[in-house]
């Protein structure tokens, strides 16, 4: 740990998102899918993001870290995980509505904390793996005019403290760096760490935490939008034939239709 | 002269060393479909430090008019120019609809550019049709099992399209487009870009396998791996292949990665394995002849983009499909 002066707050944006291997059931007006049955984890993107906060605060002991979630009740479940993982404060906007919430209704809720809250630096997942849209934090920084890479696979923070160096993955191996002044929101690629489990004393901590929790004001933003007209489940692009059977006579039936067409001999 | 009727559809031009990236002309595809719908005119937005070369190749390919906007400090790319740059634009020309790839590039910019321009933002487009009167756009959600028709309320409307979704517009005979080229100052004031190199090297071999079978989160173990590359070893010229998640965590090489960010592929036979089927990776696979998907989910995404699917668990069908391939002859 790096002793010195060094004070920073740092806040992470955390999303709540559905197993991967979830049944998505889609609702009588084809409007949403039925979230009931599903069981959710921390979006995969978002850990990293956290990853890379913590990273930051055990090098400087004085770095404030805070968490924040927009979502229903159970949110704070991942907030509650983020503490446990060493987060020291967790806040959650309310919003529990049984629709689509466009990326510009997330992002406002953020910026309305953000106006009373100061912090260095934000990060966010690049995208949540659900709805995989990459732009709430973009539009968040945006929104309150903070520089913005996404992206972002490396970071640092400049020792004076008033800029952070960056590098984001383009595709084709590519990798661009930027040096960004601070305050400044980075949002993270998936994968380019190996977020921490939660540590006994840690989640005894986050148990008892205190959860501030603020109701999102989704009516009262006339922002322009983008609206969820209906959800269908994908068409099929190709025939999709479905081996049946045994798990001997698939693999037989497979057999044959790829020395049918020849891809074995 | 645009008529009055008419609206604009503006495409950004993504482009490294001086070259179109493929994206673009899938994304003159989509403005040509937006147009049939509602007419509009067609602008490919150029910006760089050197734009000649680029407007020559985008307007002789698509016979699209450009606006080739050049920026001394955009030797390198940065975001706070092109935000600035092109709503500037924008708001001299009133473009209806901005379409931008989904790239890493494209996602870079595009939802601060909606917020400036107090635009919709649209991203991850697939495909789009007419609901109403307006246009509808298609894009994947929940793991591409589900898609949403959205909407968006208000013109204008910025989209990131998907590379691969669409066919590459490249019209036979087209005569070249006429190239506007503009020479403005912007000097960014947050961002500084410091440089792009190459750290991950493709090679092509995965590019040229006429075989690729492709492991996915599905595989559970690093230890299951053996039983890909045993199942890629019984097709000649066969290839082993992965989805970014295993190339994240180490258990695969970057060149082996097929997706958005890895290797564009089309062998004779893809045979995906415990792969979800998430838009990024189909992005690298979609040209593939024949799909084979095994996934343990029967709703895996993959299964709608599959010739044959078998809904088992990757370690056990691989075993027994291996056992049954070693009888065979005897």
């Amino acid at each position: 740990m790096v002793s010195g002066l060094f004070e920073m707050k740092i806040l992470v944006c955390v999303k709540q998102v559905p197993e991967s291997d979830s049944s998505f059931i889609i609702d009588n007006l084809q409007e949403w899918i039925y979230k009931e049955p599903l069981s959710y984890k921390m979006n995969r993107f978002d850990e990293s993001a956290l990853e890379e906060a913590l990273s930051i605060r055990d090098r400087y002991k004085s770095v404030g870290l805070d968490v924040l979630s927009v979502g229903p009740e159970n949110s704070k479940d991942i907030i509650r995980r983020a503490l446990g993982m060493g987060a020291d404060a967790g806040i959650h906007i309310f919003c529990d509505a049984d629709r689509y919430i466009n990326p510009f209704l997330t992002a406002s809720c953020i910026v309305s904390y953000m106006k009373d809250n100061y912090y260095d630096l934000i990060f966010t997942g690049a995208m949540s793996e659900d709805y995989m849209q990459g732009q709430v934090g973009p539009l968040a920084a945006e929104m309150t005019g903070l520089p913005c890479v996404s992206f972002v696979v490396k970071q640092e923070i400049s020792p004076d403290q008033k800029s952070i160096y960056v590098e984001r993955e383009l595709d084709g191996g590519l990798i661009e760096s930027f040096k960004l002044t601070l305050p400044a929101l980075i949002t993270i690629q998936g994968g380019i760490n190996k977020p921490r489990y939660p540590s006994l004393s840690n989640v005894l901590r986050a148990n008892r935490a205190e959860i501030r929790t603020i109701n999102a004001d989704l009516d009262g933003n006339t922002d322009p939008k983008q609206i969820n007209s209906r959800i269908t489940i994908p068409e099929k692009r190709r025939e999709g034939y479905v081996l049946s059977g045994s798990v001997q006579e698939k693999a037989a039936k497979l057999i044959r239709i790829l020395s049918q067409k020849a891809f074995i001999t | 002269m645009r008529k009055a009727v008419q609206k604009l559809i503006f495409i950004i031009a993504e482009h490294h060393e001086n070259k179109a990236k493929s994206v673009v002309f899938e994304l003159a595809a989509c403005a040509d479909k937006i147009k049939r719908i509602c007419p509009a005119e067609i602008k490919v937005i150029i910006l760089g430090s050197e734009t000649k070369k680029l407007s020559f190749e985008i307007t002789h390919t698509t016979g699209l008019d450009a606006v080739a906007i050049e920026i001394n400090e955009l030797a390198l790319y940065n975001a706070e120019i092109y935000k600035t740059v092109i709503n500037n634009l924008a708001a001299e020309l009133s473009p209806s609809f901005i379409i931008i790839g989904h790239t890493p590039r494209g996602l870079d910019f595009a939802s601060g550019l909606a917020v400036g321009m107090k635009a919709a933002c649209i991203t991850g487009v697939e495909g789009l049709s007419e609901a109403e009167g307006k246009i509808c756009f298609k894009r994947q959600m929940f793991y591409g099992k589900i898609n949403a028709h959205i909407t968006a309320d208000s013109e204008p409307v910025i989209i990131t399209v998907q590379p691969g979704a669409f066919e590459p517009y490249k019209p036979d005979n087209a005569s070249p487009g006429r190239v506007e080229t503009r020479r403005v100052e912007c000097t960014p004031k947050f961002i500084r870009a410091k440089g792009i190199r190459r750290c991950k090297f493709q090679d092509s071999s995965i590019s040229e396998a006429k075989v690729i079978v492709s492991a996915g989160n599905g595989i559970g173990a690093k230890e299951n791996l053996d039983l890909i590359y045993r199942l890629a070893g019984i097709f000649p010229g066969s290839a082993v292949g992965g989805s970014r998640i295993l190339i994240d965590r180490g258990w695969l090489e970057y060149r082996q990665q097929i997706g958005l960010t890895g290797a564009q592929v089309a062998p004779e036979l893809y045979i995906a394995c415990g792969i979800s089927g998430a838009s990024q990776h189909l992005a690298g696979m979609r040209g593939s002849g024949f799909v084979v998907a095994i996934n343990r989910d029967p709703k895996a995404a993959i299964f709608n983009e599959s010739d044959v699917c078998v809904v088992e668990d990757i370690k056990k069908f691989i075993h027994v499909f291996l056992e049954e391939y070693g009888k065979r002859g005897i």
